[in-house]
């Protein structure tokens, strides 16, 4: 008995020592070079890739990327063949592009493969559908899911005795009260650049008052009379409660404003919560609250999401995507989205690191995003091919109607007069 | 003499009072790399702040600044080396070629430089493509070459139309050739314009920084390019954006002052 | 004798030819043909990201184009910027230039130090001044706000002052080059005809008038000429401080063109747009060689 157990024990610590020593062996020793976006993520990934290549052997050069260079650099690269790039992370609004123009490759086989290894179920529906999904095709794979929150003062609001707000309508109510301009406060901020930071921030807004881009038939219906209201109650916030210079914030401009304590509230991508908190650059620290980003009266409740997924070029070839795809599967892995919340770097895609005990404790707003995610609306921005033309159109309309030189309704009936030409 | 010296120091005043207002910018840029990150934007805005070097230490940890000052400086040395070879001589045809249409085809040159480079960068990339230069250096230099080399015959044709004929008829008769007359009698005359010209192409290419973004990767990527990486969606990185500066900006500014003498020499006579 | 002096010139035209044939025979390949096929696109709607084929659309993308609200807007703003801002550094150019005309060791270095702005990427300088002129908490912006200089918004979310601003920007980068264009244009001018002249009695003014400025004209021509090609071109600082608002207050052509271009992938409707661009800039240039060319002809003449 026990020499059969010694053997037993002999030929299993064997085996694995074969094993391990095959994959070191038949492991691809390759370099793979990745298109990434410049968000805090980039960081993170170009710290971990050596790790990665000691236990597999596959090198991934991290190439950080501004957001338009990003797009105009990677495109060029599927459209020329060019094959400079292997992966290549992808915001959620260019799915469509990506799809129609067969950028990446079809992971739904791969997915399918490796169905245990990744855990599906693990990852939020919403960040699942939402990233990388374009009518039924998965392109791309999400990684790094932000969503949208509100984030407030609680010192301000304390100090005028005020709840967090609940619905938009409170989130107007407080902006009024708070706004106190000549002691530099001011109740709410949000971006009007023109362009693609006022569309979709007041993307986002809309969707919470119940308005829609996109009519039940998946074409335009920019000037409907929601969307109309809304962008009246936008422009007014930007009259009563925003700072002056919001006319022309970028997100860069506006949390910079809120670190530097002049505004009350705003809604943000959970991705910049924890520069919040970085005394070296904020002079908020430890004053500000997350809350679920409101919704009107009555409505049914659902938050946006947003968010980058990764893909794979799709003119490598099958070896190099088959690497590809194990990076994808580990930068995607419940270890390293844990590491990401580590390093304090705020992306969300799996529901065991969300309600990871020990992350709770440390950070409580998790079960803001845990609700968020399990009620994301991904589609708030159309993720359609032609998206980049509306984000414009809607970008100038609605940079119009803040500046002053048009009005809702009308800016927004000569938008869907345009848009309806790109159908 | 009063008078005179009055407007000598008023002239002087105005000077200072230039210089404050064209060297400000430059100064708050820098003095970003020495702040930490809250005291760049600090409300009410103020002038002092505590120093600190950590954006220069995080700047050496993610980018690889050596290479990346040396690929600008190959980039823009190679430029206007192209430019200067391709350019010189044609200057110097078109300046001593007895016809009308010298002062046009000159003209046509410059024109070269009207081009909005949206106009040609995406067919000039899949030219790359196929020649298989993509992502070198090669890309780089033959693309700003043909905006510099414009220029350099531009300002050249100006300078060898002031090399008066009879050096070089005297050259000629004493045995040289055209080619030993042009190199040895002809270019020594214009080397304050040659310098110009070099210095010029070589802050012109520094600077680029569409082209390189489209035609470089991560390995030959330039300082102007490294610069915007730091131009997030979320946040500006001014601090590594300062830290950058210092090795975008100084190393051209030595060169300005290095070759301070020449460069206003060079233009002399080059404008002619 | 005779045959010996023909074959010479013959020998000579073609040693010239032959050493200014290679730059010619670059600027074909490497410009002439991308701009050749540049400008075969913007006859079709060719699309980078759309699969299928190219079709011939003959004029339909200029049309757009002149339709279109805001590259007519931008179309407008492009000249304003470019004439405004040219004009300017030349003005504040050439007074610099003669500030730093008399040689002294302040002189020396205050021209080696103001060449500084050239030597900054035109995308950080936007950014610099986007930082300094943020209303909120910039180091300007915040105090021109304060103290009522500028619109509560900011200079450039204005949309009257937007642009101007962005001129303002423009002259401070370029104006050093400018000056020393200029300056090197002053330096090389004929002593002794400077000094006859002041012998002869002329005041200041006149000297200035009669024959400083127009022996300084082939200076003005490049400084004016090599500007305004590249202001016609602004992009960077329009891409960081306002985004072509507010309201297209500033859309500029090569920020509508790179837009089209690049974010929606348009080739064809953006190579028109840079088409249209190449033949104002040459439309230009060619007004400002027959301008010189007169003012040559009516100054030179004395």
């Amino acid at each position: 008995m026990q020499t059969s157990r010694r053997g037993a024990l002999a030929l299993s610590a064997l085996s694995a020592l074969a094993a391990g020593g095959a994959s070191a062996q038949t492991g691809p020793a390759m370099t793979l070079t990745m298109a990434c976006m410049n968000d805090p993520f980039a960081t993170v990934l170009a710290r971990l890739a050596p790790r990665y290549a000691e236990r597999t052997g596959v090198r991934v050069n991290v190439d950080i990327l501004s957001y338009a260079e990003l797009l105009s650099r990677i495109t060029a690269d599927f459209v020329g063949r060019t094959r400079n790039y292997d992966l290549c992370t992808m915001d959620i609004v260019w799915a469509g592009q990506f799809a129609e123009a067969g950028h990446t490759i079809e992971l739904s086989p791969l997915m399918q493969r490796d169905a245990a290894e990744i855990a599906v179920d693990d990852i939020y529906q919403a960040a699942l559908l939402g990233i990388g999904n374009f009518r039924g095709r998965q392109i791309a794979f999400p990684f790094a899911a932000y969503v949208n929150v509100l984030a407030f003062r609680r010192d301000l609001f304390e100090r005028a005795g005020l709840q967090p707000p609940q619905t938009m309508a409170d989130l107007v109510t407080a902006a009024q009260r708070l706004t106190d301009a000549p002691n530099n406060i001011y109740g709410w901020a949000a971006n009007g650049r023109r362009g693609a930071p006022v569309a979709q921030d007041w993307m986002i807004y809309n969707a919470q008052i119940g308005g829609s881009i996109l009519g039940p038939d998946g074409r335009p219906a920019i000037n409907s009379a929601t969307n109309a209201r809304s962008l009246t109650v936008y422009r007014d916030l930007f009259r009563m409660a925003a700072p002056p210079g919001a006319v022309n914030y970028d997100w860069a401009a506006r949390h910079e404003a809120f670190r530097q304590g002049i505004v009350a509230q705003h809604q943000i991508w959970t991705i910049s919560i924890p520069s919040y908190e970085n005394p070296e650059i904020s002079r908020i620290v430890g004053r500000t609250g997350i809350i679920l980003a409101p919704t009107a009266e009555g409505m049914p409740k659902r938050y946006g999401i947003g968010g980058w997924g990764l893909g794979i070029n799709a003119a490598i070839d099958e070896r190099r995507r088959e690497a590809a795809w194990g990076f994808i599967k580990w930068a995607a892995s419940a270890e390293v989205q844990r590491r990401f919340l580590d390093a304090n770097v705020g992306v969300f895609t799996r529901r065991s690191v969300v309600n990871d005990p020990a992350l709770r404790a440390r950070f409580p707003f998790f079960s803001v995003v845990d609700e968020s995610l399990a009620n994301g609306d991904a589609d708030f921005r159309p993720r359609i091919p032609q998206y980049p033309q509306i984000q414009d159109l809607l970008g100038t309309a609605v940079n119009a109607v803040l500046v002053g030189t048009a009005d809702p309704q009308r800016a927004l009936d000569d938008a869907q007069a345009r848009a309806a030409r790109l159908f | 003499m009063s008078s005179r010296r009055l407007a000598r120091r008023a002239g002087q005043a105005s000077l200072l009072l230039a210089l404050i207002v064209f060297l400000f910018p430059i100064a708050w840029l820098f003095a970003t790399a020495y702040k930490r990150a809250g005291d760049i934007f600090a409300i009410p805005p103020v002038l002092t702040f505590t120093p600190s070097l950590r954006n220069f230490t995080t700047l050496f940890e993610f980018f690889d600044v050596p290479q990346l000052v040396l690929n600008s400086v190959i980039i823009s040395f190679g430029t206007a080396g192209l430019a200067l070879a391709l350019g010189t001589p044609a200057a110097y045809a078109l300046a001593r070629l007895e016809t009308r249409w010298a002062h046009t085809i000159a003209y046509g040159f410059l024109a070269i430089r009207m081009i909005p480079p949206v106009a040609i960068l995406i067919p000039f990339y899949l030219m790359m493509r196929d020649v298989g230069l993509l992502g070198t250096y090669w890309a780089l230099i033959i693309l700003d070459a043909m905006q510099s080399t414009s220029f350099v015959v531009w300002m050249m044709f100006g300078y060898f139309r002031a090399v008066p004929k009879e050096i070089e008829e005297a050259a000629v008769v004493d045995g040289c050739t055209q080619w030993g007359t042009f190199i040895r009698v002809v270019l020594p005359c214009v080397v304050p314009g040659l310098i110009a010209s070099a210095l010029f192409c070589i802050i012109f290419a520094w600077n680029n920084f569409i082209f390189p973004s489209f035609l470089t990767n991560a390995s030959t990527r330039p300082l102007s390019v490294a610069m915007i990486s730091a131009y997030g969606s979320n946040e500006i990185n001014w601090g590594t954006m300062g830290a950058l500066a210092h090795f975008s900006v100084l190393p051209i500014v030595a060169l300005a002052l290095l070759l301070n003498r020449y460069f206003v020499q060079g233009l002399t006579r080059g404008v002619h | 004798m005779p045959g010996i002096r023909l074959g010479f010139t013959a020998r000579r035209r073609l040693f010239l030819v032959m050493i200014g044939l290679p730059a010619v025979l670059y600027m074909v390949l490497v410009a002439f043909w991308p701009l050749s096929q540049g400008l075969a696109y913007s006859f079709t709607d060719y699309t980078l990201t759309r699969p299928g084929p190219v079709n011939w659309v003959g004029l339909e993308n200029y049309a757009d184009m002149f339709a279109d609200p805001a590259a007519q807007r931008a179309i407008v703003n492009t000249f304003v910027f470019t004439l405004a801002a040219v004009g300017l550094q030349l003005l504040a150019g050439l007074g610099l230039a003669l500030l730093l005309w008399p040689d002294s060791r302040f002189n020396r270095i205050c021209l080696a130090l103001m060449l500084i702005p050239i030597t900054v990427t035109p995308l950080a300088v936007g950014l610099i001044f986007r930082a300094m002129l943020e209303p909120d908490f910039g180091i300007l912006g915040y105090w021109a706000r304060v103290w009522g200089l500028s619109p509560a918004r900011g200079y450039l979310a204005d949309e009257n002052l937007a642009l101007a601003t962005l001129i303002v920007i423009d002259v401070w980068e370029w104006t050093p080059l400018v000056a020393l264009i200029l300056l090197a244009g002053l330096k090389s001018l004929p002593t002794d005809v400077l000094e006859a002249a002041e012998v002869d009695g002329a005041s200041r003014f006149q000297r200035f008038h009669r024959i400083i400025l127009p022996m300084l004209l082939p200076a003005i021509f490049l400084a004016l000429v090599m500007r305004s090609m590249d202001a016609f071109k602004i992009y960077d600082s329009v891409f960081v401080t306002t985004g072509g608002g507010p309201d297209n207050a500033t859309n500029v052509l090569m920020f509508h063109a790179a837009k089209i271009g690049l974010e929606f992938f348009q080739i064809g409707a953006a190579s028109a747009i840079s088409t249209f661009m190449l033949a104002c800039v040459g439309l230009m240039s060619v007004s400002f060689v027959l301008m010189i060319r007169h003012a040559e002809r009516r100054l030179g003449s004395r």
